[in-house]
């Protein structure tokens, strides 16, 4: 994270030119990522018009390969697979968004008063953070849903455990950079309450790298739930959950419809969001974009 | 420098002679091993405080079915682990046991974890490092070319697929990957480390290919390559993604520099410019990459080896996950986490090596 103040440009709204938000639905891949995930979202909602079959119902027709009658074929109890992915929108979707709402609150908070404290305070939280770094996500997620009993909640629970921390560092620094910054100094001295700098000034500038950070992480929630769910942590059967749907594709590995598709699902979702998330950092975080120029240096 | 030898001025080292290391980077050693160390014991006690969130009875979590009905083993347990004491001792306890190498009997293979893991270690770590070197060697490349083709369509393909690499959720690729190469195509072996009726190699490092090479047995080295070859690139598809992002902006923030254009104005050619002035100073933020890419490649084994049927920890990880042996997860997890923390010392001790501006902050 660079020490210099944030350039005032967040601040000063939406508007469409370089480095503002504006900016980045001037990206084909921007575009790519809303339609993609703007069609996810649609399904979720829609799911009970859309989906031909319940997700749930079984019937005698085992292992049907993709059809007209059923497009992605059929599991083994007979229940019809596109139903099922579709079904599975409406668990994973608003879990992530849920989870990284939750992780952003959690991490905002503690990273805020960490860095406006200071001290042991500082010390106590950012020691904390470290030891969720020194795990491998996946490994310390486990261990947390393996220790508090298999179940979506739990696992919900030990993705937020390691989503957090990385907010928390965000805005922390930000909030020690920013509390030096020139333009809040002068805010501060043309009379202002330390209350107006920190809602004025301070959190506009928090709130792009933030955003950032969450548009990435929506996907890897997404990512590390399903993985959860495919260890048999997280979703229980007969639960219509992507990950799982692709473990019970490994045990039938010669009916590849049946792990192919919820894992498209899967991929779709999370290309869609580190899509919007690559292209809000072109925007906003030039520094560390794609579009860095190598240029006018 | 140029006018006064080394003779002449024994002032001048020359910068070949190995010396001894300079007292900042002596400190910058100890410090890194005194965060190593806490970090270490902050690890274990992450674990410890893991295993007292199981609800209910520890010695039933524990002990399994089978030795749940003895009460002589369940006195056995509460004994071991101080159950009757109170936490700080039980903790340091726990610590004792780790000390002696002590991570539990697993529920499913009624053996020590800490002999599971020395078995599967070596499969793992076989695994694991072919894959880090597959994607460093892709990664850098189309980092590299991506930047040298910046903002043109081979630029904005090699962000795409970038993207799609980390998107890729890895277990799934591994079922589509085995399902096509091997079950549609037979391009590779089916599962295992080496195919059935072979005898590995004797027993050097563990590493089939390794131990192969250093007996002679080529037809061992051959089978095992085979078998290696596909899980290793499903392994490295997020790493080469995020490798690919890494190359290209580390290339980028270097290639205007003035020395640079001073090698181009000399009139070397593009290729030598990129490869031998360019990279070579954009190589040291790359080596940071190192620990991010082993957590993601043991990410990966958990949720891919059973698919493989690779005998590794990730397999024996999946396997304690599925089946709730919590004295294996937790062992599983502290191994990893350690051997987690001291790569990435490691890879910061390199970085200091490489770069000197590191070992003052």
């Amino acid at each position: 994270m660079s020490a210099q103040p944030l350039p005032l440009r967040f601040r000063v709204g939406f508007r469409r030119r370089p480095g503002t938000l504006g900016s980045a639905w001037s990206q084909p891949l921007a575009i790519a990522g809303m339609i993609l995930a703007g069609a996810w979202l649609l399904v979720a909602i829609f799911v009970p018009l859309i989906a031909p079959y319940d997700p749930l119902a079984q019937s005698s027709q085992l292992f049907l390969e993709p059809s007209s009658a059923h497009l992605f074929g059929t599991d083994e109890l007979g229940r019809d697979v596109f139903s099922r992915v579709l079904w599975g929108s409406r668990l994973s979707l608003p879990l992530a968004f849920f989870l990284v709402a939750m992780a952003v609150a959690v991490g905002a908070v503690l990273g805020a008063v960490a860095g406006y404290f200071g001290g042991w305070v500082d010390e106590v939280i950012m020691r904390a953070t470290d030891l969720v770094f020194a795990f491998p996500t996946i490994i310390l997620a486990m261990a947390v849903t393996a220790a508090l009993g298999p179940s979506l909640r739990n696992a919900v629970l030990a993705v937020l455990v390691v989503f957090w921390p990385s907010y928390a560092r965000v805005v922390r620094g930000l909030v020690m950079s920013l509390g030096q910054a020139d333009y809040v100094s002068a805010t501060r001295l043309l009379g202002a309450s330390s209350r107006r700098a920190l809602v004025v000034d301070v959190l506009p500038n928090v709130a792009g790298p933030v955003m950032v950070l969450a548009t990435l992480d929506l996907g890897n929630a997404v990512l590390l739930l399903a993985g959860l769910s495919f260890l048999g942590l997280g979703a229980q059967p007969p639960t219509p959950e992507w990950g799982s749907m692709v473990n019970t594709g490994t045990q039938f590995f010669q009916r590849w419809w049946m792990g192919t598709f919820p894992g498209f699902a899967i991929l779709s979702v999370v290309l869609a969001f580190n899509f919007l998330g690559d292209s809000l950092r072109d925007a906003l975080d030039p520094r560390s974009s794609w579009a860095v120029q190598g240029r006018d240096r | 420098m140029t006018s006064a030898g080394p003779a002449a001025n024994p002032e001048i080292q020359p910068g070949w002679r190995l010396r001894l290391p300079s007292r900042p980077f002596v400190r910058f050693l100890g410090r890194r091993l005194a965060a190593l160390f806490l970090l270490g014991l902050g690890i274990t006690f992450v674990a410890f405080v893991l295993t007292e969130l199981v609800p209910g009875d520890p010695a039933a979590a524990n002990l399994g079915q089978r030795a749940i009905g003895d009460p002589a083993a369940v006195q056995a347990f509460r004994e071991h682990y101080g159950l009757d004491k109170p936490l700080p001792i039980q903790y340091g306890l726990y610590l004792q046991h780790l000390v002696t190498g002590d991570l539990g009997e697993s529920e499913q293979s009624h053996r020590p974890v800490r002999t599971d893991l020395s078995e599967y270690g070596p499969a793992t770590a076989e695994l694991a490092v072919t894959s880090i070197l597959i994607a460093y060697l892709l990664g850098i490349t189309l980092g590299v070319v991506a930047a040298v083709r910046r903002n043109r369509l081979t630029d904005q393909v090699l962000r795409v697929i970038s993207l799609g690499g980390i998107s890729m959720p890895t277990f799934w690729l591994a079922l589509v990957a085995l399902y096509v190469f091997f079950f549609k195509l037979g391009w590779v072996p089916g599962s295992g480390r080496l195919d059935p009726g072979l005898l590995p190699a004797p027993h050097v490092t563990g590493l089939y290919t390794v131990d192969a090479l250093l007996s002679g047995q080529f037809d061992v080295l051959a089978n095992a390559l085979q078998h290696l070859i596909l899980p290793a690139c499903v392994l490295a598809a997020y790493n080469i993604g995020l490798l690919t992002r890494f190359t290209r902006s580390a290339v980028l923030e270097v290639i205007n520099n003035d020395y640079v254009q001073a090698a181009r104005a000399k009139g070397l050619p593009e290729r030598t410019v990129v490869l031998r002035h360019v990279l070579k100073a954009a190589l040291p933020p790359i080596i940071t990459v190192g620990g991010l890419a082993f957590a993601n490649v043991m990410t990966g084994t958990v949720l891919v080896e059973s698919i493989f049927s690779w005998p590794g920890i990730g397999q024996y990880a999946f396997h304690s996950a599925t089946t709730l042996d919590l004295p294996a997860i937790m062992g599983v997890s502290l191994f990893v986490a350690v051997v987690y923390i001291v790569v990435n010392f490691t890879v910061d001790i390199l970085y200091g090596v490489v770069d000197p501006r590191i070992r003052v902050a």
